[in-house]
């Protein structure tokens, strides 16, 4: 008893005998401190006399470059190597500084920027919902004299501002980037599938031009199909693979464009900056996926689904040739294999969806006998007959659809996702339509 | 006695003034306290002189994750899009009503924020929510950037959709307004007694008039049903809600005949015009072209 007392009294001395200090540890109260951080932010991000140079790079690994100015009035003009577009004109929008749980720099109107981090897949090509994974909030992780070090606030995007010199800005605004993205000739070569032959490897190469990626498919000696992925990114003379290729001996490190060569159809390109090389055209996957017809018919036979296109044929260089979109109230197009029976036929429907008042409706499309699946990985589709009435405004694009469709040469399936397929023209590669779930 | 006042008095004075004048201290400048600021630009200045002033109607277009899911990937609008998004719901929503009406109406009645956003916020089912509002206070307006009116280069039939989804949007919250400030008559949640479900994003709008009701929606509850049919017959008009009672035919799975279906669908519209009326004093049908003249003025 007596020593529990001991030890209390004791207890009770230690206790008692703490500081009581509490001032704080920094000089400033917290709100002070956000203050001058975000005035030094702004101030910064104001004061570079060329603007910004950034890095950015996804949370799924994409490298972008943008090109920022802030100016006065909360507004910012932008650059960036997205497309031809992004990187040829200056886009004007709204940015401020915020005190969240970090000082924090939003992007608060659309730049492009926020092309990044559309959630509708048409804009950028990623998912639907959620894009390209980018950010235009982010926190402001350090502030040095040239650089600037921010996160993204939903992906964790890292960005890199480095003071642009006036070079820097000038080689955007004088379109040098706009030509160093000039992969846009690629789409001057009509076929679906393009080649580039380097040093005795044919490569067939697959441009994502949003997502940043390229796609290389070779074949060795012994016939064996390789596939090599890479991020890649622009500086202002070209295409930098973010991992280098390697088969072999021979690398693929930098592409950069020389340009279009109308005489011979193809594009001149600089491999790993020295090796003159083309990219041309070709009528044929180097290998083509020979289950990929079949894959695509049961997958949502099994499932009794279709498959949807929403903008039809791709023909010659031009999207959407036949004008489906144009269809009063078109929604998409649809495959819908054993759609329905008549006469002892299971055929096989591709159909016109359209809004309707308060939901969608399928009123017309055509019927195909059940596909023929070539060993040579082609499938094969033969006109049955008409369901439904087509109605006049739709005729054209509904009889020039069949047509393709019905080319006795058929067509390659390339899977280019987890549910996407482009299907391919055997006769020349030139039309394709994308078939998506 | 006088006296006695006095001393009290002094007394008074001198306690009250021997409290302590200290200032609080560490009182800071808070950061954001208030609320965001930036330098007005012209479309701050648009929404001041247009919605603000007029009607104490205010938009916010910059991006402010506070207001908004943090569970989806959303965008802020592009500013080309906010004045013309602005202004069509000024022509088609305000000044119809300010027609009708009389504009102290809409001063007192009318939702007061606005949140703008330029995608759609799609959901883990596959659909996509075009619009939400709650407490009659505060809307949101998606796919900004996908609005394309009749006049805009890149404007394709298909684009009817989104417009008049929005209007919907606005119309159906308006009216919620309306009915929690008076009360429609009990009549009207006799008409489908027994028939609202919380089941109803399974059923197909199709599906839903079969059984008396405007759209799947209106099966959720009550409230709904008579939102959703002011909404409807406002946004399509008086042809197109004909159209829609019109195209009812067969007999429904719960047993409610075509003709049953299309009577429901006569007494609730009775209803929802003799409440304007009676409630509001508004000639429902002059609104109802008004509205609908407006939208196609967008759209066609």
């Amino acid at each position: 008893m007596r020593n529990t007392l001991i030890f209390f009294i004791l207890a009770l001395l230690i206790f008692s005998g703490c500081s009581k200090d509490d001032d704080s540890v920094f000089d400033q109260a917290p709100d002070v401190r956000i203050n001058e951080a975000i005035a030094k932010a702004d101030t910064a991000l104001k004061g570079a006399a060329y603007g910004w140079n950034a890095r950015i790079v996804t949370s799924t690994g994409s490298i972008f470059q943008f090109h920022f100015r802030f100016n006065e009035g909360n507004r910012v003009s932008m650059y960036a190597d997205i497309d031809t577009t992004t990187a040829g004109t200056a886009r004007e929008s709204s940015y401020r500084l915020k005190a969240l749980q970090q000082p924090a720099l939003i992007f608060d109107t659309y730049s492009y920027l926020h092309i990044l981090s559309d959630p509708d897949a048409v804009v950028n090509g990623g998912e639907y919902g959620e894009g390209l994974k980018g950010d235009f909030e982010y926190s402001i992780d350090t502030v040095a004299a040239d650089s600037i070090l921010l996160t993204g606030r939903f992906n964790n995007t890292r960005v890199t501002l480095y003071k642009a010199t006036q070079a820097d800005a000038g080689a955007w605004q004088n379109g040098e980037w706009r030509n160093a993205l000039s992969f846009q000739y690629m789409s001057r070569i009509l076929e679906y599938f393009k080649r580039l032959p380097v040093n005795g490897t044919t490569y067939e190469i697959h441009f994502n031009q949003l997502a940043r990626s390229i796609t290389f498919l070779w074949t060795d000696g012994a016939g064996a199909m390789h596939s090599f992925t890479s991020a890649y990114y622009y500086d202002s003379k070209g295409l930098v693979l973010a991992r280098p290729l390697n088969n072999g001996n021979a690398g693929i490190n930098t592409i950069s464009s020389n340009g279009w060569d109308a005489t011979n159809g193809v594009m001149r390109v600089s491999v790993n900056d020295d090796l003159p090389a083309t990219i041309s055209g070709a009528t044929k996957p180097v290998k083509p996926d020979l289950d990929a017809p079949t894959r695509w018919w049961q997958t949502v036979y099994q499932q009794d689904s279709y498959w949807v296109s929403l903008e039809g044929f791709h023909v010659n260089g031009v999207d959407d040739a036949f004008h489906v979109r144009s269809i009063p109230g078109f929604a998409f197009l649809l495959f819908w294999p054993a759609f329905g029976s008549q006469a002892g036929v299971t055929y096989d429907l591709q159909g016109y969806v359209s809004q309707a008042q308060g939901g969608l409706s399928l009123d017309f499309g055509s019927a195909w006998m059940p596909p023929l699946f070539t060993t040579d990985g082609r499938i094969i589709f033969r006109i049955y007959g008409t369901l439904g009435d087509v109605p006049v405004a739709a005729t054209t694009a509904f009889n020039n659809t069949n047509t393709v469709l019905a080319d006795a040469n058929g067509f390659y399936l390339v899977q280019t996702g987890n549910s996407r397929y482009d299907m391919v023209s055997a006769r020349d590669a030139r039309s394709w339509i994308t078939w998506e779930r | 006695m006088n006296r006695l006042k006095i001393y009290i008095f002094i007394c008074l004075l001198a306690i009250l003034g021997s409290c302590s004048k200290d200032q609080p201290e560490n009182v800071d400048n808070i950061p954001g306290l208030g609320g965001d600021t930036w330098e007005p630009g012209p479309i701050d200045f648009w929404i001041r002189d247009s919605l603000t002033t007029p009607f104490n109607i205010t938009a916010k277009y910059k991006w402010d994750q506070g207001e908004l899911e943090f569970n989806r990937t959303l965008v802020p609008p592009k500013e080309e899009k906010i004045i013309p998004v602005l202004s069509a719901i000024k022509k088609v929503w305000i000044d119809n009503y300010v027609a009708v009406a009389g504009d102290l109406f809409m001063k007192r009645y009318s939702p007061k924020f606005f949140v703008l956003v330029g995608s759609a916020s799609y959901n883990p089912d596959g659909t996509i929510t075009l619009g939400t509002a709650e407490g009659g206070r505060r809307i949101l307006l998606y796919v900004l950037n996908d609005f394309r009116i009749r006049g805009m280069s890149d404007y394709v039939p298909q684009d009817s959709l989104n417009v008049k989804e929005m209007f919907h949007t606005i119309e159906h919250e308006f009216g919620h307004i309306l009915h929690q400030t008076v009360l429609y008559t009990p009549d009207f949640k006799r008409i489908s007694v027994g028939m609202y479900t919380s089941n109803w994003n399974n059923v197909s709008d199709a599906e839903a008039r079969a059984d008396g009701f405007v759209t799947a929606y209106a099966m959720a509850a009550p409230d709904e049903d008579f939102v959703e049919m002011i909404s409807m017959m406002l946004t399509e008009g008086k042809g197109g809600f004909d159209v829609i009672v019109n195209s009812i035919t067969g007999t429904s799975p719960n047993g409610i005949t075509a003709e049953e279906a299309k009577n429901r669908l006569r007494q609730k519209e009775t209803i929802v015009v003799n409440y304007f009326k009676d409630t509001w004093n508004i000639d429902f049908y002059n609104l109802q072209a008004r509205t609908r003249a407006s939208i196609v003025q967008l759209i066609r």
